[in-house]
């Protein structure tokens, strides 16, 4: 007769996994089904971004931005030509900050939608997923209108947008928010006011406030804590201090402060914050030339800058060091999944297996940001 | 019933007792297997439509020329049952390959057998057994170890995690399931189907069938609870944590690839219509016209029946593209602290019930 | 003890709320359905009045194609893409602005500009483009264009150009030319590498 073992069971969670938003590898040391430890694996879709923005020029740069959070790609392109444009001391019109406004809010709603139907999923409801699917869609008709392309859009140009928006867009969009406000009401009587979908994830995954800070989680994680920090609110770029909206912070409305419950109502109000900003910003949109501030070269003054603005996942920041030529000598982008992942560890020790997935889900991670 | 018709039949040919009883069997036992799997078509056909339906999709459709799965996807099930039979079956090479050849078929016969006590008519069932009830709820329990072996023997982390739990919720949720099922078995003072299906016959208060479900509050609640445990016993969501496709890839069928594979799913179906007979014989009447005194022909009787496992197995695809799943613990405190403290009160209820009223 | 039936009362209540919805789905499937039978229906491409100017800037991302007698070798798209799918090569002309007829060339553009150089050779490796467009706006002869949009008259939108083979997917743009054709042109100077 042997031993019995009664050694930790390593654990492969991905990188082929349904639940691994992407190919992230999670080393997981799990004692029967509770988990003691997570080592993430990353690098699995590392696709050199920063070392491919050292040979490019500045304005090739947008495409790839567009490929880091593919999610969110609007807000990419967004963090990036506002850092450029602080750089180079552009003042764009008032008609491309408010377009680049209504386009960064629509794909934050479209962002959140997905984040919030994947996690749904995660959970095992598949149906609110795909209503939320179905909406999301709607809003990529109307970046395809705009700008040709549903995913990736390359549409923000430091200086200006590619395309002015058509001459019906506000009617469209006005339109979709009509119809898309009362969808929330139905997502919560599916999904959100589930009495089984509360006991998945209220007091499950708990990150305090100081934890959450100390590792550098921003965005609605850190709003679900309880920290009231907004980027749009507090260092507010573009145009954001004109637009009266609420920052939604987790109030541990079923269980405690900071679980996963938090972080997906969080999100779920951002939505209904983005509408309001939609609104205010479709209403006084103002007319104008959007290619009219666009230099004809771009060629930054020698210096750097660092400039934060709030993507769908939190702090996005670019930190572009130029040299003075047309190529950029560098090109850092602080990505908010990556921080957003690095607490994964110290969140989930002592969850079930299925927790863990949980977590995973309310962090809301993209692998395309993370691995750059 | 079929199988004691054949014999009988056969003694009037000639005396060959041993003979005639296999020749029974296998005459009764084709049709079955046939029965099986048009169900387990349907049943894939039919969640597949619903679904859709709740997800705002259309689901299967075909249409134009050239290959395509027929008039609203009419042939899809076709389509994917001869992708199964045609697949590659692989085997892990590190499996244990005799366990893993053995399971599928161990969880086949826990769902054949059970399907054979199943009365669709009062006379055509296969076996009337008299302790039918007992027969399957004992029958439908021999899946678990299926289960377990396909596990086991496929060397996977994810297979073993999910057999593991499969037969811990498995085991747990007959527990509250039995507790339920007492309660015809009180009420009409037999294990045997029919003639617990033949003490429902006629009314109650003049307007509802008398049906167990109606007969008193207490036999309304232990058909909930004999319903719930059911779709848990079978892995279903919200139940599915066995299986927890975000969780665990697909749990103790990680392994398995085509035909193994299909025989999994014809014992999914299979199961989920052999509790809804049961829940249906046991609290909705079996065979009974919903109209007392009406419409309760032999053929009505089967019309009747198949009508009310098909709303019960709808009820379960309901379920499954509705609601999120439990966790392991969740799934346990639902059993143990909810289902079996409300069934065994049931259980008094009723006693006590049928004392005072009679 | 009353938490324990208020849990259970919510629970109920919260699930059938759930089903409620989605029954209702279920049942209005003939007005709520969202799927598209895709070879059979397409969605409508919208009308796109994009608004400014600028009317030959496609707003459509699909094929790239380029109208070569238009083109003018100035490799401004070439330098422009930041995957470098676009590969061009040129050779000088004897006169600025002239027919060349053994090799189909065309002196002038639609717009009217002079060519000063003949391409002999322009491919674009539509495996590797990213369509993110930036080719199109520096197009001096906006030549260069995705297919579908405001060009959907010439052009009708094309999505699906699926190959079996990834070579299939480099598309040769430059008329051909013979060995003999090239040394031809060559021959008064060297060539002018891309």
């Amino acid at each position: 007769m042997g031993v019995v073992q009664t050694d930790q069971m390593v654990l492969n969670i991905g990188p082929q996994h349904p639940s691994t938003h992407g190919v992230l590898r999670l080393e997981v040391m799990t004692d029967g089904e509770i988990v003691s430890q997570i080592k993430p694996h990353l690098g699995y879709l590392h696709r050199c971004f920063e070392k491919h923005s050292e040979n490019v020029t500045y304005e090739q740069v947008i495409p790839f931005t567009d490929r880091c959070d593919y999610l969110a790609s609007m807000n990419s392109n967004f963090g990036y030509v506002v850092t450029m444009e602080e750089l180079m001391e552009i003042k764009v019109s008032d008609r491309v900050e408010y377009i680049r406004v209504i386009m960064g809010e629509l794909n934050r709603i479209a962002s959140h939608l997905l984040a919030l139907g994947v996690y749904g999923l995660d959970i095992g409801a598949f149906t609110p997923f795909l209503y939320m699917l179905r909406d999301r869609e709607r809003i990529l008709d109307m970046f395809e209108y705009t700008c040709g392309a549903r995913l990736l859009y390359n549409y923000m140009w430091v200086g200006g947008v590619s395309h002015d928006l058509p001459k019906d867009f506000e009617k469209i969009c006005i339109g979709f928010l009509d119809y898309f406000e009362p969808q929330i009401e139905e997502y919560n009587n599916l999904l959100t006011y589930n009495k089984i979908f509360i006991e998945r994830t209220a007091d499950v995954g708990v990150i305090p406030a100081d934890v959450a800070i100390s590792y550098g989680v921003s965005g609605p994680n850190l709003r679900g804590s309880g920290v009231n920090w907004d980027v749009r609110k507090d260092e507010p770029y573009s145009i954001y201090d004109r637009f009266e909206f609420d920052v939604p912070i987790g109030e541990g409305k079923f269980g405690t402060l900071g679980d996963c419950f938090d972080r997906y109502w969080v999100r779920m109000l951002e939505i209904k914050e983005s509408v309001r900003i939609l609104r205010q910003a479709l209403k006084d949109l103002p007319s104008g030339d959007v290619h009219q501030a666009l230099p004809k070269k771009i060629r930054p003054p020698k210096g750097s800058i660092y400039r934060r603005t709030e993507s769908p996942r939190g702090d996005l920041g670019y930190y572009i060091i130029s040299d003075g030529s047309p190529i950029p000598s560098r090109v850092k982008m602080r990505s908010p999944a990556f921080t957003a992942l690095s607490c994964l560890d110290e969140v989930s020790k002592g969850w079930m297996i299925s927790d863990v997935i949980a977590i995973l889900g309310s962090l809301d991670i993209v692998l395309g940001e993370i691995d750059r | 019933m079929t199988v004691d018709f054949l014999i009988d039949w056969f003694s009037t040919i000639g005396n060959f007792p041993i003979l005639a009883f296999i020749l029974a069997v296998v005459i009764s036992g084709i049709p079955l297997f046939l029965f099986m799997a048009l169900n387990a078509m349907v049943a894939v056909y039919a969640e597949r439509k619903v679904s859709a339906f709740m997800m705002d999709r259309i689901g299967p459709m075909g249409q134009g020329p050239g290959l395509h799965a027929g008039k609203w996807g009419l042939l899809q099930t076709v389509a994917d049952a001869i992708k199964l039979l045609v697949k590659e079956d692989t085997i892990p090479q590190t499996s244990d390959k005799l366990l893993f050849k053995m399971a599928p078929f161990i969880i086949f016969i826990g769902a054949f057998l059970g399907l054979a006590a199943v009365p669709f008519n009062s006379s055509l069932q296969v076996v009337d057994f008299n302790v039918g009830v007992f027969y399957i709820i004992a029958v439908g329990s021999i899946g678990v170890i299926g289960i377990v072996m396909a596990g086991w023997s496929s060397n996977n982390k994810w297979s073993l995690y999910g057999a593991m739990r499969s037969a811990a919720q498995i085991i747990s949720y007959e527990i509250p399931a039995g507790l339920s099922i007492i309660i015809p078995i009180m009420m009409a003072g037999t294990m045997n189907l029919q003639t617990m299906i033949q003490f429902q016959s006629g009314s109650i208060w003049g307007i509802l069938p008398n049906w167990i479900i109606f007969n008193n509050p207490f036999t309304f609640l232990a058909f909930f609870i004999f319903f719930i445990s059911a779709v848990a016993e079978t892995n279903r969501t919200p139940f599915d944590i066995p299986e927890a496709e975000s969780e665990l890839v697909a749990g103790w069928m990680t392994e398995y690839s085509g035909f193994r594979w299909a025989v999994f799913f014809l014992s999914e179906y299979a199961n989920m219509f052999v509790v809804s007979g049961l829940a249906v014989a046991g609290f909705l009447g079996g065979w009974q016209s919903p109209i007392p005194g009406m419409f309760d022909s032999a053929g009505w009787g089967l019309f009747w029946f198949m009508v009310k496992v098909i709303f019960l197995i709808f009820l379960m695809m309901w379920f499954r593209w509705t609601f999120p799943r439990l966790r392991v613990d969740q799934l346990m405190h639902v059993c143990w602290k909810v289902f079996i403290p409300i069934a065994m009160f049931n259980i008094f209820g009723v006693g006590i019930w049928k004392l005072i009223i009679g | 003890m009353y938490k324990y039936f208020t849990n259970i009362y919510e629970t109920v209540n919260t699930l059938w709320t759930g089903m409620r919805i989605t029954f209702r789905h279920m049942i209005h499937i003939k007005r709520d359905n969202v799927t598209l039978q895709y070879p059979e229906e397409r969605w409508p491409r919208p009308e796109r009045n994009i608004g400014f100017d600028h009317k030959d800037y496609n707003v459509i991302r699909s094929r790239l194609h380029v109208d070569i007698d238009d083109c003018i070798g100035c490799l401004k798209c070439e330098r422009v893409c930041p995957v470098d799918c676009i590969t061009i090569n040129t050779i000088k002309t004897p006169t600025r602005g002239e027919d060349i007829s053994e090799v189909n060339h065309t002196g002038e553009t639609s717009n009217g500009t002079k060519k000063a150089m003949v391409v002999s050779r322009f491919t674009i490796d539509m495996s590797e483009c990213c369509y993110c467009n930036l080719c199109v706006y520096p197009c001096p002869e906006e030549c260069i264009f995705m297919v579908g949009g405001p060009n959907s008259s010439k052009h009708p939108i094309d999505y699906e150009f699926s190959q079996f083979d990834r070579k299939d997917l480099i598309y040769q743009f430059a008329k051909k030319l013979t060995p003999d054709q090239k040394k031809k042109l060559e021959s008064p100077k060297p060539e002018v590498e891309a």
